[in-house]
Formats: structure tokens, C-alpha cells, sequence
């Protein structure tokens, strides 16, 4: 009995004109915007890629020079673009996807274009992550609100439930029907998307299929929560159209209102500086040292090499003071690094959690951050590479300063390296984490949607039953 | 004239109300309603709006839960069998109301799916659609074209196609033109030869006298008097109702 209902609302549904041109706007949207976004990402892995190659070579053929002169010559390293991160952006743009690695500096967080801008500018442009957590529900909400009011205003439903047809029955065959309608446009979108990853050829790197199916099953559960929630309230609604104010508002709050506050809030628990006030505190202790950490004394260390190799005089010495000198600088330079990025990181890791904490007043929050998740443009991920950027900055600065320090004495200017050093250096292999460490930093978010959806489909269930017909 | 609750055929009645009672807060829309209607009757309730006519549809549709009493179709109680008792029912509203985006044949096989017919075919339900009085031509045709004589016509044909044991008519032919009305009252005494029990709700004395076996006469929620339409005239039939519908017949 169920296919019939199934069949009868989704007939109903097609020959519909609102909705036939609300699905059309809504798909043409979703399949624009995800035609856009992989346009960009390819665009832009392109660039990478050429971007990357160039700088390689800039660094090879850099010229015979000082290896601490090319310390600070230094590399450009681009985070890859993840196959899936042209359905979401998620915070890329914000974030930056390229960090130029030299000597003294960790430059990843210093002049992001986003670092000092409102929670409302976060929200970026139009992609195909921003029309399925918006725009998808709105389309559900419209096409259901009236699936129990409007029937009961118009007096169908006295009718229907006359059939002996029972309220379950009704409900999951209504549900069906609308999912069925709803498929007329998110299969094809689907579809492209699953095209787009096979084209894109990632290679297993991230697991891109995996990701995409954990994704498109985060959507499908978010979609059944509107759908719930919308059958449960048209059953239980004096009107359609007090159901269909009431959800609106629910709309409003949840892909509008809570996520900026969940944003806001988070920002007031947890504060993290400005660019400005970072790059501030950075640069004052990099200066003056802090409690633990002091600047490297360069007479200490000249001291402690000619304890060490016997020498009266740094002439003597078989290696280059400078050299070590210039790596303890570096050292201290890290541990700064470390104590500040580790106090910016972990404020960061903080607000995340408190947002996904927050996704139980609003599931639009916790669908966001797992696409940003399996899009692999997340926090947590922009941090994997920089990272794996800082430790690869530090190994070069370690090997230029070794090399300085094993190939030339003390006081001697004209020692210069060449491009053997230079090729020597591997280039940055970066390696983005796999589907099981995103859903490892992802639990909270997956568990908050797995109740919402629960508690969504108990809610229809026990409302859809205490329905009146009239 | 006779005043009896019994079903005057001696079969077993298939629609049955025992003590049936309904409150509204503090308002009794039904009072104490004993009523048995045995397969091929024709009860028709009579009586001003607020009479309870409607209300005891509901009772028999389990839309509401009686206050007190019970509810019977086929011997089941509608409030402990609610499906099972549905199943024996047809239900035809002052307004069929349909889907006005699917066609007359879709209308009917929806409904008549749900009514637990299964796949009637194609051919089948034109040929129901048509015995309900609606023309060939029009059965194809989205609803939203039809008038008003023709939803009430395709929900008789709902109601033929269900099969049904009992049927519940609520107004049925309010509105209806004469000609429309007729064929509604031709397409009743078809159902009541099949053997069907029919509990029709009317404000028409007229089609009840033409259509019901019996007629019950209603008031603030009572059944004040029960007649055979056989023993009286039409004539007869409006003195006996103005005289307890009027205010001083009133409790």
C-alpha cells in the first residue's frame, strides 16, 4: 500500500508547478554551482601544480650562494586540493592554500586575508555546500509543510483516513514520495559529483570515493531530518499555514541565525587574537625571549664550541660558529613558534568543538563542519598541512644551517653551496590524512546529526499518530 | 409510525451505535444515541445544524472517541478496531474532495488502493467511474476541470469500489443540482440492493423520505423519534419533523 502512497504523492508532487520550477532553481543552482566549483578547483590545482614546479625549479637553479642566504631565499609549498573540495570550500579561502617557508619565520598565519574578518563573512560565496545545507531544506520545507494541513484543510485527509489507511503508512509513504521528487534532482547532482571525482582522478591519496560517500550520506541523513521535522509539524499544525510560518523560522534559525552565533560564541569562550596582536606577541618575544625560552647567546655558544672541540680561537674550530649559532636561533625561533601557534592551534580546536557542541540547537552546524571535514577544507586539515609545511621548513633551515656549519669555517664569507645542495632537498610530499582521522576529529558532529535524525523521525512518528483529521 | 433501535430487517446490523455519547467540553453533541441499521437499510438522520448528525458520522469514522458507549461496523467496536471497522466502510462527504493534479481514474485508484482493493485495472475503474454516473469522456481528466456534481460523483464510485459493508453519507447531495441528485439517490438504492447499510446525515426530507427505509429525527444531540419512510407521506414526513424541531419540542 505504501508504493501507492509513494507513487500518488510523488505524481501529485511532479505535476505540481510551484514545484516543478522551485526543483528546477534549486537543481539548476546545485548543478551550476558544483560545475563552478570543480572549474575553480581544477583551476586552481593547475595553478598549484605549475606554481610548484616553478618554485622548485627558482630553488634549483637559485645560483651558487651562502646556504643561509638561501635559507632565507627559501620555498613556496601549496596545500593540494582535496578531489571533494569542490563541493565545499570550507575555510580555504580564509586560510590560504600556499605559506612561503623561510629562515627565522613560520609564515602560514601571518597576513591571512581572513584572520580579522566577521563571522558573516565566513559564510563566503554560493557552492554546492551552501545550497545543500540551505537551499535543499527550504525546497523539503516547501514541499511538505502542507503534506498533513493543507490535506486537512482541504479535506482530503478525512477522507484518506476513512480508506482505513493507517497514520505510519501515510507518513513514511508521504516521506517517500517528497524523497522521490527530491531525487528528480539530487541523484543527477549526485551523479556529477561522482563523475567529477572520477575525472578529477585523485588517486587514492585521502580516499576521495570514501569521502564522497561518507558525504553524501551526511547530506541524505541532514535531508531526512528536514523532512521529519516538516511531516511533524504539518501533522500537528492548525494550518498550513502556521506550519509553514513556523518551519520558515526553523529555517532561519538554523541555517542562518546558529551558525553565526554558534561562530560568535565560540569566539567569546575561546578568544584568539588578531592577525595583528599575533604577529604583535610573536615578534616582542621573539625579540626579548619569554620565561623558559631565551634567545640563544652567541658568546655562549661560541664558548661552549671551543670547550667542546678544544679550540682557543673560533678560527680554529673545524666548523662554521655561525652556522650553529644561526640553528640555535632557529631552534628558539621554534620553540616561540610552537608555544604561540600551540596556543592559537588549541584555542581553534576549542571553538570547533564548542560549534559541533552547538550543532544540537541546529543540524546545519553539524553538517557544515563534516562536509568542510570530508572536503578536506576544514581547520583540522588546514593545520595537517601546515604542519607537515612547518616540520618540512624546519628540516630544510636544519639542513641549509648543516651545511654552512660542516662546509666553512668560522669567519669565512665567500663559502657558497650549489645546486647539488639545493636538489638534495626533497620537495614537500604532502600526504592529506585519511577518512578515519577525519571522522576520528568528526565524532561529536556525527553523533549530534545521528541524534538529530533520530529524535527527527521519533518526533513525526509520535506526532504524524496524534494527527487529527479535521 | 414505529420507535425502535432495532434493526427492523432482524439480520444482523452492520452499523450499530450503543449508548453512543460525545462531549465537547461541556457541550453534549450526542446523547445517549442507540441505533442499529441491518445490510440494505437506508437510515437517514434528520434534524437542524448542532443536531449531532455529523458527530455521529465521526463516532462511526473513529475521527472522534465517544465520550461514552460504543460504536460498532460489522459487530466491531470502532474504538478498539479502528482499521478493521474502516475497512467495512465507505465515507462520502458533504464535499468530495480530491487531488485536483491527478485525473478522475487516478482519484479512484488511489482511494481504492487505500481501501485495500489492490490494482483494479484500467478499464475497471472507468467502468465504476461511469456506473457512479460520471461521463467517459471526463474520467481522464485532471479534477481540477470538474464540478462539483462530478467530485461527488467520483466519490460514489470510491465508494462503490470499496466494496463496502456499510456506508456513511454526509450531505452527500447538498448543492447538488435535481438531475445530479436523482441520479445520487438511484446510485444509493443500487448500493442498499447489494445489500450495503447506508447511514446518510440530510437536511433534504425530501430525498430521505425518496432514498431512506428509515429516518431518525435529531435534536440537541438525541434521536427524538425514528420513522419508516414506508408507513409516511412526504407531507407527513415535514409535519412530524417541524414538530420536534421546533423550539417548544426542545428538552
Amino acid at each position: 500500500m505504501i508504493h501507492r502512497i509513494v507513487r500518488k504523492e510523488f505524481t501529485d508532487m511532479i505535476r505540481d508547478g510551484r514545484f516543478r520550477w522551485s526543483a528546477i532553481l534549486v537543481g539548476s543552482l546545485l548543478l551550476v554551482s558544483l560545475a563552478h566549483g570543480w572549474v575553480q578547483a581544477r583551476k586552481a590545482s593547475q595553478e598549484h601544480a605549475a606554481a610548484q614546479a616553478t618554485a622548485r625549479e627558482h630553488w634549483e637553479t637559485q645560483g651558487e650562494k651562502n646556504p643561509h642566504s638561501a635559507a632565507h631565499y627559501g620555498v613556496y609549498a601549496f596545500k593540494p586540493r582535496l578531489a571533494l573540495s569542490f563541493v565545499d570550500e570550507g575555510v580555504d579561502p580564509f586560510t590560504g592554500t600556499s605559506v612561503w617557508l623561510e629562515a627565522h619565520r613560520q609564515n602560514d598565519f601571518l597576513m591571512r586575508p581572513a584572520q580579522d574578518s566577521t563571522a558573516a563573512q565566513r559564510i563566503g560565496a554560493l557552492t554546492a555546500a551552501q545550497v545543500l545545507q540551505h537551499l535543499v531544506p527550504l525546497l523539503i520545507i516547501l514541499l511538505t509543510f502542507g503534506a498533513f494541513a493543507s490535506e486537512r484543510e482541504r479535506g482530503t485527509l478525512r477522507q484518506l483516513v476513512a480508506t482505513g489507511v493507517g497514520w505510519r503508512e501515510l507518513a513514511l509513504g508521504k516521506a517517500l514520495g517528497a524523497s522521490g521528487a527530491l531525487a528528480l534532482l539530487l541523484v543527477p547532482a549526485a551523479v556529477a559529483g561522482a563523475a567529477a571525482l572520477v575525472v578529477a582522478n585523485p588517486g587514492p591519496t585521502a580516499s576521495p570515493l570514501a569521502r564522497g560517500a561518507v558525504l553524501a550520506g551526511a547530506y541524505l541523513a541532514y535531508f531526512v531530518v528536514f523532512l521529519a521535522l516538516s511531516l511533524a509539524v504539518s501533522a500537528r499544525a492548525k494550518s498550513s499555514r502556521t506550519a509553514l510560518v513556523f518551519l520558515l523560522a526553523v529555517w532561519v534559525v538554523n541555517g542562518l541565525v546558529a551558525p553565526r552565533v554558534a561562530v560568535d560564541l565560540s569566539k567569546r569562550v575561546y578568544p584568539t587574537p588578531s592577525a595583528f596582536e599575533f604577529a604583535r606577541t610573536v615578534e616582542r618575544e621573539m625579540a626579548d625571549g619569554v620565561e623558559d625560552i631565551a634567545p640563544p647567546d652567541r658568546d655562549e655558544s661560541t664558548q661552549r664550541l671551543l670547550a667542546e672541540y678544544g679550540a682557543e680561537r673560533v678560527e680554529d674550530l673545524p666548523i662554521n660558529a655561525v652556522g650553529v649559532y644561526l640553528q640555535e636561533s632557529e631552534e628558539f625561533s621554534n620553540r616561540i613558534f610552537d608555544r604561540n601557534y600551540g596556543a592559537l592551534w588549541d584555542a581553534f580546536r576549542r571553538q570547533g568543538i564548542l560549534q559541533e557542541a552547538l550543532a544540537a540547537a541546529a543540524p546545519s552546524i553539524a553538517v557544515r563542519t563534516l562536509s568542510m571535514g570530508l572536503a578536506g577544507t576544514d581547520v583540522e586539515q588546514h593545520r595537517h598541512f601546515a604542519e607537515a609545511a612547518e616540520t618540512y621548513r624546519r628540516d630544510l633551515m636544519r639542513q641549509m644551517n648543516g651545511d654552512m656549519t660542516e662546509n666553512s669555517l668560522t669567519g669565512d664569507f665567500s663559502y657558497a653551496a650549489g645546486a647539488e645542495l639545493w636538489e638534495s632537498v626533497p620537495p614537500l610530499e604532502y600526504e592529506a590524512p585519511p577518512l578515519g582521522w577525519v571522522l576520528g576529529n568528526r565524532i561529536l558532529s556525527l553523533a549530534v546529526l545521528g541524534a538529530w535524525l533520530a529524535g527527527a523521525v521519533l518526533l513525526a512518528s509520535t506526532q504524524v499518530r496524534r494527527a487529527e483529521v479535521a | 409510525m414505529t420507535e425502535s433501535h432495532e434493526s427492523n430487517t432482524g439480520a444482523a446490523p452492520l452499523l450499530e451505535a450503543r449508548g453512543l455519547s460525545k462531549d465537547y467540553g461541556s457541550t453534549r453533541a450526542l446523547d445517549s444515541l442507540d441505533l442499529a441499521i441491518a445490510p440494505g437499510e437506508v437510515y437517514c438522520l434528520l434534524g437542524p445544524n448542532g443536531a449531532g448528525k455529523t458527530t455521529t458520522i465521526n463516532l462511526f469514522l473513529g475521527f472522534v472517541a465517544p465520550s461514552a458507549g460504543q460504536a460498532l461496523v460489522a459487530g466491531l467496536n470502532v474504538s478498539t478496531h479502528d482499521r478493521e471497522s474502516k475497512r467495512r466502510l465507505a465515507y462520502i462527504p458533504e464535499q468530495v474532495m480530491l487531488y485536483r493534479n491527478l485525473s478522475g481514474i487516478e482519484n479512484l485508484e488511489y482511494f481504492a488502493a487505500l481501501g485495500g482493493q489492490g490494482s483494479l485495472g484500467r478499464e475497471r475503474l472507468v467502468e465504476i467511474l461511469v456506473e457512479a454516473g460520471l461521463d467517459g469522456e471526463a474520467t481522464g481528466r485532471r479534477v481540477s476541470t470538474y464540478s462539483k456534481g462530478m467530485r461527488q460523483k467520483v466519490g460514489i464510485a470510491i465508494a462503490i469500489a470499496k466494496e463496502a459493508d456499510a456506508l456513511l453519507l454526509d450531505e452527500p447531495t447538498s448543492g447538488l443540482d435535481p438531475t445530479a441528485s436523482s441520479e445520487f439517490s438511484a446510485l444509493v438504492e443500487r448500493l442498499r440492493n447489494r445489500g450495503v447499510a447506508v447511514l446518510m446525515a440530510t437536511h433534504d426530507l425530501f430525498r430521505a423520505k425518496d432514498t431512506g427505509t428509515r429516518v431518525g429525527i435529531m435534536r440537541y444531540g438525541r434521536l427524538v423519534t425514528e420513522l419508516s419512510t414506508a408507513e409516511i407521506g412526504h407531507a407527513d414526513l415535514e409535519r412530524v419533523y417541524l414538530e420536534h424541531v421546533s423550539d417548544n419540542g426542545g428538552p
